[in-house]
Order: C-alpha cells, then structure tokens, then sequence
C-alpha cells in the first residue's frame, strides 16, 4: 500500500520546510518513527520521524527544496495491510481509526493532515468508484475543498496513479476541439500552474515557492485547468435563479463575477447550480479577455506573453551574473525579526570603555580553578553578573513595552540572551535567572547553549523567555557597533574585543586591557541618562570584579 | 422449528441482531443480497434493550420530574412523585415497540430471521444452537458472514453482578423502586448518565472513581460543567478511589476502596459497577475460523470492515472502540454495501459521541490539542451558553459550544459542546465536517432565532473572527 507523507507542520503553525538532508533512499526499509530526514523552517531545524513502517517508493524533494506544508515530501510503501491491531482499535477515538483505514486495501483513502480528507462523502464515494485517490486530487473548492468535478477531472486525466504532464496534454489534444485549442493547452501550462498556485492559495504561498517548486500538484492543477477552458468556452450567462452554496457566493463577489451570468451545466432542483470552479473558469476567461483587448489596443503582440511572465518572475534571471538563494528559513526568520525591532523600537547607542586590567587578572587566577570543575571561564560570565548586577540597578533595562495595554513590563527576573553567530545565522539562546547562578554554573550553561546553537540542536524553548540580551561581536574583531535589540526586549548590550589599548591614567598614556561597550537601547522606553548610568555601573563592576562578590 | 441437522445457505450470514447487525442485515437485503440474521436473544441488541433507549427513557422521564419539581423561579410550584414501577414499565413498552419494529423492518426487507446462538463450524459454515433441551442445532452455510456480537459489562473480579447488591448497567434499568442510597463504580459515560438518572429520582448517589476525573476522554473544561451540576444535585464523588472488595451489610452492602489516603469504606443499599465493556467473542467458536482476536478481544478490521479473512466481516462493538450505536449502523451498512460490491467504506471524517447527563455532553472531530498534533493552526470559536438567548428562556445556562476548524483553509475540524440539547446541536458540526464546509459556509447560514443551534452559529462566527452577539 502506497502511503503518501506529506510534509506536517513540523513547527508552530508554520507554511513551509527545506529539506537539509535526507537520512534514507529510495528502496531503504524504514521503522515507523525513524527519522526520515531533516526540515528546516524558519524557527529551528527538526526530524522528520516516519509515520508508517515500510519501504522507500520515492522521494518527492531534494536537498535544498522548499516544500509547503501539506506537500507530498515521500512515498512509502507499507509492510501489510492494516489490520486494527489490539492498541490501534481501543485508544479511543476517530482518528486513530482513520489512521488505520487509511492503511486498508483499495479504499483509496490516505490521510490527509491528521487523516482528514476535504471532499463530501459522495465525492469520496465517487473517488472510489472511478479508482481515484483522493487525497492526490487538487481541490478547487472553497478553502481547497475537492468536488465532483475535480474527480472527474483526475479520473480522465489518469487519476492519481501518475500526474503525467506529457500524457494529460495529449489528452487535450486528441480532443476533438480545433488546433488553436491543442496549442493554447500547452503554451499556457506553465505559466498558468504559477499564476493559478498563487491565486489558489491566497497569501498562504508566496509567489517564490510557486515558482522555486514548480510541483506535481501545480502541474496537475493546471492541466486540469487547461483542459477545462478547452471543453467550455465561457459564454456569458443570463439567468434569473442561480443556486450556490455560501462560500460560492463569496468567491463570486471576490472574483468580481456576475452569479447570474457563471455559465453552467449542473442543475438543482431545477435551477442552475454554480459551484467555485465554474465562478473561476469564468474569471479567467473575463480575465483573458481584457487581456486580449488590451494586447489589441497597445498593438504589442506579446504583451500577453510579458504580463504572465513578469508575474512568475522567471524574465529575472540572468544567467552567470548574478545567482539568487533563496531568503527563507532561519534567514528569513532573522531578517522578519530584526525589522521588527528596528521599524518598532526607535534605537539609540551608547558608547564607553572598561578598562578591566584587574578583570583580566581574576579570570587568569581563577581560570584554572574552573578548568578543574570542567568548564572553561571566559570573560563573558563576569559580564552577565555584571549586567544583572546594574540591571537591578536600573530595572528599566529589563522591561518589555506592552503597547497593547499601554504598559511597561518590569520582569523581576534575569533571564540573558546571549548572541550566538552560527553557520545558519544568529540564533539568542537564553540563559535562564542568572542572578541566581554562580561564575561557573553560568560558564557552564553558556557554553553548552552557544555550542549547541551552533549544532542546530536547540529546543525553541532554549530561544525563548529573555529579558536582556548580550552579543559579544568583539570576539570576531571590532570595538564598536550598534546592536540591534532582540525585541521585545528593551535593551542590547554588545562587548568589542578586549585589547590592550592606550589609557590615559595619572596623565600618562599606559596600555591597558580594555573593553568597548555598546549598548543600544528602546528610546521610547529609556532615556539616554538612564543608558549611561547603566552603562557606567557594568564598568564599574568589570573594573572592580571584587564587587561581583557581593552579587 | 427446524430439530436435529439440516444444512441450508445464505449468501450474507450475520451475527448479531443489534444496531451493527440489523442495519446490516436490512442493508443487504436492499440490495438483493439472500440474507439470514441469527439473534440469540433479543433484536435491537444492547442498544434497544439494555443501553441507549432504556437509558434515555429514564435520563428523559426523571427530567421532566426534576425540571417540575425545580421551577419555583419561573412561577411554577409542584412537588412531583416518582412512581418507579410506573416509569419503568413505561421504558419496557418503548423498548417492546422498538424491537418489534426492528423485526418487522428486516422480515420487511426480506430477511430470514432466525433465533438462537450461532457459531462457527468452519470458513464457510456456521451452526445455529438453540437452547434448551432437545432444540438440536441446524448448519447454514454462507458466501460472506458479518459478525455482530457486540459487548458486554466488565466485571471487577469481587464485584460479580448479582443482581441483589451488585448491579449491572442493564440490571438498574430495570429496578423497580428506587433504591435509598447506590454507590456507582465507574464515572464514565454510562455510570455518569446513571449517577445523575437515580440522583434525580431521590437516591442518595455517591460515585467512586479511580482516575482523578469523570469522563476522562473529554477535556477538562468540558468535564466540569457536568460534574458541577452532579454536584448540585447532590451526587457524591470521590476520585483517585479503586473498589477492591464488598461485604453485606443488613439489605445493603458495604464497599472497601483504596486511595492515596488508605482505605475507606462506602455504605449504600445498591452499587452499580460500570466500569466499561468488553467484546463478545467467546459466543462464535472463532477457533473455527483464522480470525484472531486482539489482546483486548476485538476483531481487527479494515476501511472496508474485512476481517482477516476475505468474506467475513465485524462491525459494532466487537470491532473496536469507540463503542457506540451509530458507529455499529455505519459499519453494518457499510458491510453490507462491500458484500454487495458496492463502492462503500468507512471513510467518515469524525465520529460524534454524546452523553446524556445533565447538561449534555456532544463532541465531534477534533479537539484544539489535536488539531494542533494533527499539523493545522487551529482557530477556535467559543460561545459560552450564558450569553444565549434560548439558553436563558429554556432555564439553562450551563456550558459552552466550542468549534475547532483550520485557520488556513477554514475547514472545520471538530466541536465540543456541553449544554442542553448538545446531543442535537452536535449533528450540525458532524455534517460540516463531513461535507468539508468551511467556517465561511456555516456563517453564512441562517440559523432560527432564538433557538440552541444559534449558539454554533456564533462559535463558528467567533472562530472566523466575527461573532456579533458574543
Ligand atoms: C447503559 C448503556 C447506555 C448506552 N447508551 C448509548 C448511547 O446513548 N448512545 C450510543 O451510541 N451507544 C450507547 N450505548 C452503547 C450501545 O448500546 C452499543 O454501542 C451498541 O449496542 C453496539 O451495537 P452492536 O450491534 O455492536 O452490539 P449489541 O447491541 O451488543 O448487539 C449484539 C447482539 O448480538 C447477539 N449475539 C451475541 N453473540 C451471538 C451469537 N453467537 N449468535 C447470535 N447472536 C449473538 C446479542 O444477543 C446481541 O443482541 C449504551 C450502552 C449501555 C450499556
């Protein structure tokens, strides 16, 4: 039994995935919950544990696919029929049950997300009449919602057993329509799969996954697509009565359409009976229509041809010049949140300088100490206690803006980010009530948390829950920068690198190790007086580490 | 009376004459199938004579007793007498109608009925046991068999059924007076409808449980509503308690149980065990046939109801939770359609499930929690009942309505509702489910003023980000 995984929504409600790797092969045997492969989205990286037990058929994407969720990412063969086991039948419930009958013979139901199928029983019924899976049939109802016709329409054009692009063009061509119908099929195929992608699911696919998976489901779509236009020529319709379900009647406002004049075959009761397909062949053909005036009136040949292909977006690219990477994932998901922050909270930077000769020299003295216990003390330990330490001092720092309610938040609880630059981009894991924790412990924490960002093996949660944010740019070089807050943070405090630099001390230009601080700050929240108060107790307490003691 | 052995055939043999087994039966004979129907007891099985029916006779007449007795505030004063015999007999006529209304509908369709027990004596042959001396047996071979045996009480070993002090669900159903005082082991479904049916009709009603909660396959928001009103009715429970061990105690008894805090025992002059069911196999002489039962004594079965073996079908009860009646319907029709190599499966979206205490309890599809495990973002509407207007007028106010659907594509995915009528109010959700309505397809219909089944309407609305009257 051929068991169709498509791609869950591996994260909290996110849209799409990209494969990182695949950990089988086509003809590998696999164990449900085996990990199939790994999906990147733009939270974290996550398994892909298998679903069913049995064999690879086919691998429906490549390493560096996009794939929406909902897609077909691999196809299993499964070891037997399914047969309710003892657990499968008693745990309760209507999906475990529909789990299993998805495995049972020939009934050509696999489960869709959660073993839920979108089609009226009498279109399941009929699926099973026509020898149609289902659950491969793209719906073209409301919401995606499979109908009659679409069964029809996969039953004739091979049903689910092959989307065979080559085959199903052919079919419109042996129709008995003249050339010119053969000719607009396979000119529009391509464009049209894009263009009708988009349109189909609305803001949930944005147009570069239409175009970067130029899918099964969208060559299906539009082949059916192409087929229907070849058999109706839409003519206007004029009718008193027109029945239609509510969310039919939606689609027609937002399409513009005339319910009355939706050309149909179907009756109801007598009357005509319009369903979401015949309000979008419709559409389209208006559409194509204005079109073709226009082309006539600006006397550009192609101008048709212009229009469909600035919407895919292929005319772009030029070859060898420039190449373009995908901006989605993690990079994606970074990039949405420092816009956040910046276009929210209008930011201010304040700069200074510790000069920690005597914070260099406790690190040394208790660096081995550290080493003893396991855990190797670097400077950024010192600097979170000293954070918390003026954070207490002035708790301002550690607030969020509630602007809903018009409230700053104080959180009476130090939870500090700390700024990890890893190989997929910045990831802020979060080390939780610092202020409770000693040097080491904290050492500890930090280390395990920025090495396993860099490994791509945190939880979300290990993201979450911050207060105040750290980024420590200095280690890679630099004295200065201008951080941006981790928001809905208020406040971002960056370290340069530490360095001997000349100091003035006693009037006399002296090397010292010094520290470059910066600290960028929510203006609407925090005042530039409050920043350097902050600012001068952190140095305060790098300059004296014995005060850290007190903490 | 057919004496001694005489082989006849059938082309579809069923076992079983309740709701799996009828509807199966009527189904095939529908579609010209040549069918027999063997009942060892009495049609309309579990159902019609000891489960759904009789229950909600007794869940509907004590009702009315307590609305009456309890509407001072809408300027209503009576003091109502429960006469038990009379409410049972009552129940009996019903349950009579019913069952001979089922026999005529298969003789109707043109099934054989036979009665007596059958049983397997091959791949291809059962025999028919009559009870009782001398009866003899009678073999019938089959092209395709359906079994139907359905389920029956589990007994806690200790706490056999005596009908005296150790109740089953049926034996209650058919207590001629009310008893002083019961202790009800079991806070599912059933002991729930029970606690609540008897609470009504004046016995002092204490519920023992083992979990932590009653109805634990519901959620805990839902779950509350109908163990508050329990409560208020004067309906004792105690959770984290297991029943271990009973002794006499004058005309009543005296039940031990054990908690976190010890041991205690519980005085009563009845106890109703009700602590679920199990399938009846043990009736068909399965070793006949290479159906193997699961390790909780189902028959596995396929989308199209198969068991192992090609021709032999199970549906109802003995194939597999949940057990309840429409489930069996559905199965049996279903069965009977694959025989008749019609395109049939059981392909349904969500099976719905009721309870029937007070308020009522209806749930369909998915919750939240699972929409979530199942890959959607769910959108979820709330109505509370308060804010209903026929709520209010029907006196109450008690519950919610809750709709679950997919924030995506707006499917709706599932409902929970706990309040009056919940039972009915939830075949509006089933049918979206089915019909793979979107939320937009249920707002935009008109629902009548003032009625319960407004109170969907404004979930559904809610869940699309548009309730007016909430
Ligand atoms: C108190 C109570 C209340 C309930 N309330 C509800 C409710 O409100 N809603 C709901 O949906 N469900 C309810 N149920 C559950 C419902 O009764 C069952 O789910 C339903 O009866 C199952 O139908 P079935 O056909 O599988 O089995 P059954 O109804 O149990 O019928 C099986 C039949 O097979 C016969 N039989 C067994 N072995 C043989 C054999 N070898 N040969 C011949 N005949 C045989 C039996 O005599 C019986 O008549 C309730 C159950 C109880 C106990």
């Amino acid at each position: 039994m051929a068991f169709e995984f498509e791609l869950p929504d591996v994260g909290e409600g996110v849209a799409e995935g990209e494969l990182v790797e695949w950990h089988v092969a086509v003809g590998d045997h696999v164990a449900e919950d085996e990990v199939l492969a790994d999906v990147e989205t733009d939270k974290s990286i996550v398994d892909l544990p298998s679903p069913v037990t049995g064999t690879i058929a086919e691998l429906h994407a490549e390493v560096g696919d996009v794939v929406p969720v909902g897609d077909v990412v691999v196809t299993i063969d499964t070891d037997a029929e399914v047969n309710g086991d003892a657990d499968e039948t008693t745990v309760d419930a209507e999906t475990e049950r529909e789990g299993e009958d998805a495995g049972g013979e020939d009934s050509g139901e696999t489960p869709a997300s959660g073993g839920r199928v979108f089609a009226p029983p009498h279109v399941r019924r009929l699926a099973r009449e026509l020898g149609v899976d289902v659950t491969s049939v793209a719906g073209s109802g409301p919401g995606g919602r499979v109908t009659e016709q679409d069964v029809r329409a996969a039953a004739s054009t091979g049903g689910s057993d092959d989307d065979d692009v080559a085959s199903a063009v052919s079919k419109v061509d042996e129709s008995d329509s003249p050339e010119s119908v053969a000719s607009t099929a396979s000119d529009d195929t391509e464009p049209k799969a894009a263009v009708s992608k988009v349109s189909d699911d609305g803001d949930a696919t944005e147009p570069e996954s239409a175009v970067s998976n130029v899918s099964d489901d969208s060559k299906r779509s539009a082949v059916r697509k192409a087929s229907d236009t070849g058999e109706q020529r839409p003519a206007a319709a004029d009718r008193e009565k027109t029945l239609a379900v509510p969310a039919t009647r939606k689609l027609a406002e937002e399409e513009g359409v005339e319910m009355d004049a939706v050309p149909t075959e179907k009756t109801q009761d007598g009357h005509a009976f319009v369903e979401p397909e015949d309000i979008r062949t419709y559409a389209e053909a208006q559409q194509a229509t204005q079109q073709q005036e226009a082309t006539a009136v600006s006397e550009t040949a192609t101008a048709g041809e212009a229009t469909t292909e600035a919407v895919t977006g292929e005319a772009a690219v030029a070859d060898g010049e420039v190449t373009r990477e995908p901006y989605s994932g993690i990079r994606r998901s970074i990039g949405q949140h420092m816009e956040e922050s910046v276009y929210t909270a209008p930011h201010a930077t304040h700069h200074d300088t510790a000069v920690i000769d005597e914070l260099v020299a406790t690190r040394a003295e208790l660096k081995p100490r550290a080493q003893q216990r396991g855990v190797s003390l670097t400077y950024l330990p010192f600097v979170m206690k000293a954070v918390v330490a003026a954070l207490k001092e002035f708790p301002v720092l550690n607030t969020t803006l509630d602007e809903d309610n018009e409230e700053v938040v104080y959180r009476h609880f130090y939870n500090i980010g700390v700024a990890t630059a890893t190989e997929a981009g910045l990831m802020v894991p979060v080390v939780d009530a610092v202020d409770g924790k000693s040097l080491v412990e904290i050492a500890a924490e930090t280390a395990d948390l920025t090495e396993r960002a860099r490994e791509r093996d945190l939880a979300r949660e290990e993201m979450q829950g911050g207060t105040f944010s750290i980024t420590n740019f200095g280690a890679i070089g630099g004295e200065y920068a201008t951080p941006i807050i981790n928001y809905p943070e208020t406040a971002i405090l960056g370290l340069g690198s530490i360095e001997q630099r000349p100091v003035v001390s006693d009037g006399e230009v002296v090397a010292a190790h010094t520290l470059p601080l910066s600290l960028s700050i929510d203006h609407r929240v925090i005042d530039g007086a409050e920043a350097a108060g902050f600012v001068n107790t952190v140095i305060e307490y790098l300059e004296n580490p014995t005060l850290l003691l007190l903490e | 009376m057919v004496v001694g052995d005489v082989t006849t055939g059938t082309e579809l043999l069923v076992i079983g004459g309740g709701p799996g087994g009828y509807v199966a039966a009527i189904r095939g004979a529908q579609l010209d199938l040549d069918v027999t129907l063997v009942e060892k007891d009495a049609y309309g099985g579990t159902c019609l004579n000891h489960g759904c029916i009789p229950s909600k006779a007794l869940v509907s007449a004590t009702d009315v007793a307590h609305a009456a007795g309890s509407a001072e505030h809408m300027g209503v004063h009576a003091d109502p007498a429960i006469d038990m015999q009379g409410m049972v007999s009552w129940k009996d006529k019903l349950v009579r109608t019913l069952t001979k209304g089922v026999e005529h509908l298969c003789s109707d369709a043109g099934v054989n009925l036979i009665e007596g027990r059958a049983e397997f004596a091959g791949h291809d042959t059962a025999r028919v046991v009559h009870d009782g001396e001398g009866e003899g047996s009678e073999s019938i071979s089959f092209e395709h068999a359906i079994i139907a045996t359905g389920s029956r009480p589990i007994e806690i070993p200790g706490f056999e059924f005596d009908g005296e002090r150790i109740l089953s669900s049926r034996q209650v159903l058919s207590l001629e007076s009310a008893p002083d005082s019961m202790l009800v082991v079991g806070g599912g479904y059933i002991g729930m409808e029970l606690a609540t049916v008897f609470q009504k009709v004046g016995t002092d009603v204490t519920v023992l449980e083992q979990l932590p909660d009653a109805l634990p396959t519901y959620e805990d928001d839902v779950t509350e509503v109908v163990r508050d009103r329990a409560e208020e009715l004067g309906v004792d429970f105690h959770f984290g308690h297991r029943a271990t061990g009973w002794e006499e105690d004058g005309d009543g008894l005296l039940v031990t149980t054990e908690s976190d805090d010890g041991e205690e025992t519980f005085a009563a002059e009845k106890c109703l065990v009700a602590v679920g069911r199990r399938p009846v196999t043990e009736t068909l002489n399965l070793d006949e046939t290479d159906i193997e039962t699961t390790e909780n004594g189902f028959i596995g079965t396929d989308s199209k109801a198969r068991t192992d073996i090609e021709h032999i079908f199970a549906v109802g009860d003995v194939a597999g939770e949940p057990m309840l009646a429409h489930k069996a319907f559905k199965e049996g029709e279903v069965a009977a359609e694959v025989v008749a190599d019609e395109p049939a499966a059981l392909d349904y979206q969500a099976m719905p499930a009721a309870v029937f205490t007070d308020p009522e309890i209806g749930s369909v599809g998915m919750t939240e929690a699972e929409a979530e495990d199942a890959g959607f973002t769910p959108a979820v509407g709330q109505m509370p009942l308060r804010a209903s207007g026929r709520a209010l007028t029907v006196d109450d106010t008690d519950g919610f309505v809750r709709v679950v659907a997919d924030a995506e594509s707006g499917f709706v995915l599932g409902g929970q509702i706990v309040g009056p009528d919940a039972s009915e109010m939830v075949a509006e959700l089933a049918l979206a489910i089915e019909m793979g309505a979107t939320l937009e397809d249920v707002a935009a219909t008109v629902h009548i003023h003032p009625t319960l089944s407004e109170a969907v309407h404004e979930a559904v609305k809610g869940a699309a980000g548009r309730s007016i009257h909430y």
